[in-house]
């Protein structure tokens, strides 16, 4: 009888586990957020405690020190369900990645405010932009914009100029000089330019 | 007595089924090997519609825009012929923001590559250990659509 007992507290258990765990994925973490939606695809408001970690590490158990100092992507494991959740973007509206805003808390609990995007029926999944960023528990918010600040640190030579980052970043020059704007060669440049212009 | 037994055992087995399947990233995340066809995409373009439909944000039309998400450590993905995407977390042993002109070099093009795919919670990652081919860009779709977004080809072009 102390057998069934057993099992039954066990079993009960483990059913309640599973259905927290399912109600942590359903979970609505709009509540509280102050992101902006912007009106991209799918867009959801979306904030949660998580920690900060280094996505190769994580995924493939290819793990260094700091996160990869910047030169790997880092992800958000969420408290409420264990999620690993893949960070696209950070807050700036410049074609800026969230690595940086990510490593000033390699391995912390954090608390971000920010949004899910994309279809999650096409892609089994949404992805996160992060807008803000805080450690978890403390009481104000840092905006998620770090990116442009450590492009200038990386590119003393360029960093102050005529328009922004992308325009004169080295890298992206290089690629434009040698293969042009549509990466077929200048000559496809030239025949849109006189074909538009 | 028995069926009773056997009842809770098979309660305790389904229940840690479906706990073990809702809590997914508990468990240790497979690398499986993989060959993959597919074209490198700026990932936030062509997943948040921020620049338009899928069919622009991809290919030559989104060539400068795509060189400007790299260059700005936005994730780089492989988009294969099934639409499948997968996010690159490594290239020829080389991390992805290791800020060299490697990742640069093949936006947009169609590559072959082997490697290792990951599957954790919905997203797939891939470790690429080698490109075996890569054939360039292949999709022509600036003819169609022009630069996306229009500002990333000079409004007053000139070749010098």
């Amino acid at each position: 009888m102390n057998i069934v007992k057993t099992l039954a507290r066990t079993a009960s258990v483990s059913i309640a586990l599973a259905l927290t765990a399912s109600i942590a994925y359903a979970e609505d973490f709009s509540k509280g957020s102050k992101a902006k939606e912007f009106g991209l695809n799918e867009a959801v408001q979306s904030t949660f405690s998580a920690k900060v970690v280094d996505l190769l590490c994580e995924v493939a158990g290819d793990c260094t020190d700091n996160c990869g100092n910047g030169t790997r992507q880092l992800g958000l494991v969420r408290d409420a369900d264990n999620r690993l959740i893949s960070v696209l973007k950070n807050a700036q509206f410049q074609f800026n990645g969230p690595a940086e805003d990510l490593l000033l808390y390699c391995n912390k609990k954090v608390d971000v405010d920010g949004i899910m995007i994309g279809d999650p029926e096409e892609h089994n999944t949404q992805f996160y932009m992060v807008q803000f960023i805080k450690e978890e528990g403390a009481a104000d918010w840092n905006k998620a914009n770090q990116w442009t600040k450590k492009w200038k640190e990386r590119n003393p030579e360029v960093a102050e100029g005529k328009g922004p980052w992308f325009r004169r970043d080295p890298r992206v020059v290089k690629q434009i000089e040698a293969k042009g704007h549509f990466g077929l060669g200048k000559e496809a440049d030239i025949k849109f330019a006189k074909e538009n212009q | 007595m028995l069926s009773c037994a056997k009842l809770f055992k098979s309660l305790l087995i389904s229940s840690s089924v479906l706990f073990l399947s809702a809590t997914s990233s508990f468990a240790a995340t497979e690398a499986k090997p993989i060959e993959i066809k597919g074209e490198i995409i700026d990932t936030w373009c062509y997943l948040s519609g921020v620049m338009g439909g899928e069919d622009a944000v991809i290919g030559s039309a989104h060539h400068t825009c795509a060189l400007w998400c790299a260059a700005g450590g936005i994730p780089v993905g492989v988009l294969d012929e099934e639409g499948k995407i997968y996010m690159v977390l490594k290239l020829e042993g080389e991390d992805t923001l290791a800020q060299s002109d490697n990742i640069m070099e093949i936006q947009s093009d169609t590559i072959t590559a082997k490697g290792l795919h990951y599957v954790r919670d919905g997203v797939n990652y891939l470790v690429v250990q080698d490109v075996v081919a890569n054939d360039g860009i292949t999709n022509f779709n600036h003819e169609d659509f022009g630069a996306v977004p229009p500002n990333s080809f000079p409004k007053n072009y000139s070749a010098n």
